[in-house]
């Protein structure tokens, strides 16, 4: 029970950050994300923007995974769309708009784009769920990443040799720093985590979570699944878009393999360490996730000093410390880092009285 | 029309080693309510234990000589005197394959059913009657921790492992059109039918399927009728393991050993869905059905087209039956 958090109007009870608490962490971290901005060196920077890119559509995934109940393993695809729409919309369309402008189009079109897909591959979510929904949204990435490697669509999308990719242009602000580009990172990460926070405490959110907790109930309730299942998967596609467009943004050159089983089981990993269905779920996931391959490279540079044996090896170790990383979780903390944190926070709220 | 044949007989020899690895996914499933996303890393380790076992060790310093190439005088006699290429010359580098064959199918089989009980035994237990979606991320996870491992332990990519049989080209007429076959192809699909059939009848009659049975369709009954559901669990998780590693020899001899052998076993999951989980039947029809529509795309649109086949066939299945072409309905309670 969380104490000392009295609300005296509905306005108050309604907020998105309901406490002071919430809304100083909130401050502390734009503070922290200003600082990074301000004086991080190119590595801290190159973490942080690859962090940013990835909360976000760990975000989207905890929307259907986490909030909506529907398991997905396809997620990716909705990545590669989003990336690969920016990409196109600015070698096709954007030869006619200002280059100043053609950004702020391509990032909801790639956004919208997604969603759409997301309709599409959410099509099975109606008929069926648990694994076999798996295994739809898995077959999806498959195909996807297919189509997009296939000769036919080789002069939009650069086939199997990967494509090129433009640089962001803000309204003039030419972003073709990796500093420069961590602020559009950071500052499209913030709001969509607090789009997310915000999305349950409305209407549709609380759909959701009703269909994930019992879904024939929902349907009693007279939620109509067939409209927020399909919501729910449009929502995470968007969400797994503007990720992709951030990607594109952010590298100079995309492949189609980056967007394959791999990267879709990074996202899933990542809201199984942070914890499903909350909001600071996939912030700790990313972070753990994005950071143990580099303490494992960070540490086999200490012992090796870079040796090319070592190095062979690390690559293996890094896999087998994800997989760990999944599988411990799941063993022995099932509800992920939010809630080692949730028990961590309660002890401190009800210090000195009671811990646990 | 000659060559619809050839690649449809083609088609159903690579469905029976599906139909042979989906068999291993279908058991796990039937006996504990897990779909083993993982079951490809599995058969990749198959291959790579076969590998060990019929090429490492054999070319050891330590091993005898007649491991790695078995050649008695009556052996050298026959061989003097034949023609090259003539079948028997085939089925006689075979017989000198045979000792290193029998070793690594046999290392295989053990080391395969340890790995099996190990994960069953270390990971799937302490899970026992958590979520589905727990038990799925669970074998996911094991994904990452296979390959990694596997790509440890085996340094080195595979070279050539000698195939189960003896590799006569095989020509004969069928409908007035010739077909050509390798005899290791089709032999592969002969150990593949028999398994199959094999483990569908210990499933209908021994005391252990029966057991099987019993458990998938009630765990809790099962266990007060006297039956031990952990030794079942550890039972379904050596067949498929063991099924998976004759599976993984199979594989290693057609196209070598690689790390992407994992992926195979994602379109066997899309086979199995689509025949229905819990239905051998369905399986193996899906798994024959998804074998020629790849080979007949192969002929048409060219190789890598072939790759999705699987996963559209078992999308455009889910649309139209949601639990496979055989398998059965779902029944939640409320």
């Amino acid at each position: 029970m969380i104490t000392g958090n009295l609300k005296s109007s509905y306005a108050a009870d309604e907020q998105v950050l309901d406490n002071r608490w919430k809304r100083g962490f909130l401050l502390a971290c734009l503070a922290g994300l200003a600082a990074i901005a301000a004086f991080g060196n190119n590595y801290v920077i190159l973490i942080a923007c690859q962090m940013g890119i990835m909360l976000i559509a760990v975000t989207g995934v905890n929307v259907v995974i986490g909030y909506t109940g529907l398991m997905s393993l396809g997620h990716a695809a909705f990545v590669a769309i989003g990336a690969y729409a920016v990409v196109i919309f600015h070698n096709t369309a954007g030869a006619w708009l200002p280059d100043s402008v053609a950004t702020v189009v391509a990032i909801p079109v790639a956004v919208a784009v997604s969603a759409l897909i997301g309709v599409i591959v959410g099509l099975p979510s109606l008929r069926v769920k648990g694994l076999y929904l798996a295994v739809a949204t898995l077959s999806a990435n498959f195909i996807v990443i297919f189509l997009i490697e296939q000769d036919v669509f080789a002069p939009w999308t650069g086939g199997m040799n990967g494509i090129n990719t433009p640089a962001p242009n803000l309204l003039g602000w030419e972003m073709d720093t990796r500093r420069e580009q961590f602020v559009l990172i950071a500052a499209l990460a913030v709001l969509s985590l607090l789009a997310a926070q915000n999305l349950f405490r409305t209407r549709v959110g609380r759909a959701f979570i009703a269909i994930r907790d019992r879904d024939y109930s929902a349907e009693i309730l007279g939620i109509s699944l067939y409209r927020y299942k399909l919501m729910s998967f449009a929502i995470s596609a968007a969400y797994c878009g503007l990720a992709g467009a951030l990607f594109a943004y952010f590298y100079a050159r995309i492949l189609p393999e980056q967007f394959e089983l791999d990267l879709s089981l990074m996202l899933v990993a990542a809201i199984i360490v942070g914890g499903m269905g909350r909001t600071m779920g996939p912030v700790f996931g990313v972070i753990v996730i994005v950071m143990v391959p580099e303490v494992i490279t960070v540490l086999f540079g200490a012992i090796a000093g870079g040796g090319a044996e070592l190095a062979q090896i690390r690559a293996p170790i890094q896999e087998i410390a994800f997989g760990a990383l999944i599988v411990g979780f799941l063993l022995f903390e099932p509800f992920g880092i939010t809630h080692i944190t949730d028990r961590a926070l309660r002890a401190l709220n009800r210090w000195p009285f009671a811990r646990g | 029309m000659g060559q619809i044949l050839q690649f449809a007989i083609n088609g159903l020899m690579s469905g029976a080693i599906y139909a042979l690895i989906a068999v291993g996914l279908v058991s796990v499933f039937k006996a504990t309510r897990v779909v083993n996303f993982a079951h490809g890393y599995l058969i990749m380790f198959g291959a790579y234990f076969y590998f060990t076992f019929a090429v490492l060790v054999p070319q050891a310093a330590w091993a005898p000589e007649w491991l790695q190439s078995w050649r008695p005088e009556w052996m050298l006699a026959m061989r003097a005197d034949l023609p090259m290429f003539s079948p028997m010359a085939a089925v006689l580098d075979w017989l000198a394959n045979l000792p290193r064959i029998v070793l690594g199918l046999i290392g295989a089989l053990v080391c395969n059913a340890l790995l099996g009980l190990l994960i069953e035994r270390v990971l799937m237990r302490p899970l026992m009657g958590q979520s589905v979606f727990a038990m799925i991320m669970l074998t996911v996870g094991l994904i990452s921790i296979l390959s990694g491992a596997a790509q440890l332990i085996w340094t080195s990519d595979a070279e050539f492992v000698p195939s189960l049989a003896p590799n006569t080209p095989i020509r004969f007429e069928l409908f007035g059109s010739m077909i050509f076959l390798f005899g290791a192809d089709l032999a592969n699909m002969v150990i593949a039918l028999l398994i199959f059939g094999g483990i569908v009848l210990m499933v209908r009659y021994t005391k252990s399927g029966i057991a099987i049975r019993a458990t998938a369709e009630d765990q809790s009954t099962a266990y007060s009728m006297g039956i031990s559901v952990p030794r079942v669990f550890s039972r379904a998780w050596v067949l498929a393991s063991t099924t998976g590693a004759v599976a993984g020899a199979i594989l290693a001899t057609r196209n070598g050993i690689s790390p992407s052998l994992g992926l195979f076993g994602f379109s066997v999951l899309a086979i199995v869905l689509m025949g229905g989980l819990d239905s051998y039947l369905g399986v193996f029809v899906a798994a024959m059905v998804v074998g020629v529509l790849e080979a007949l795309t192969q002929w048409q649109f060219g190789g890598e087209w072939a790759g999705i086949v699987p996963y559209v066939a078992v999308l455009l299945v889910i649309l139209v039956r949601p639990y496979g072409l055989f398998g059965s309905k779902e029944i939640e309670r409320i």
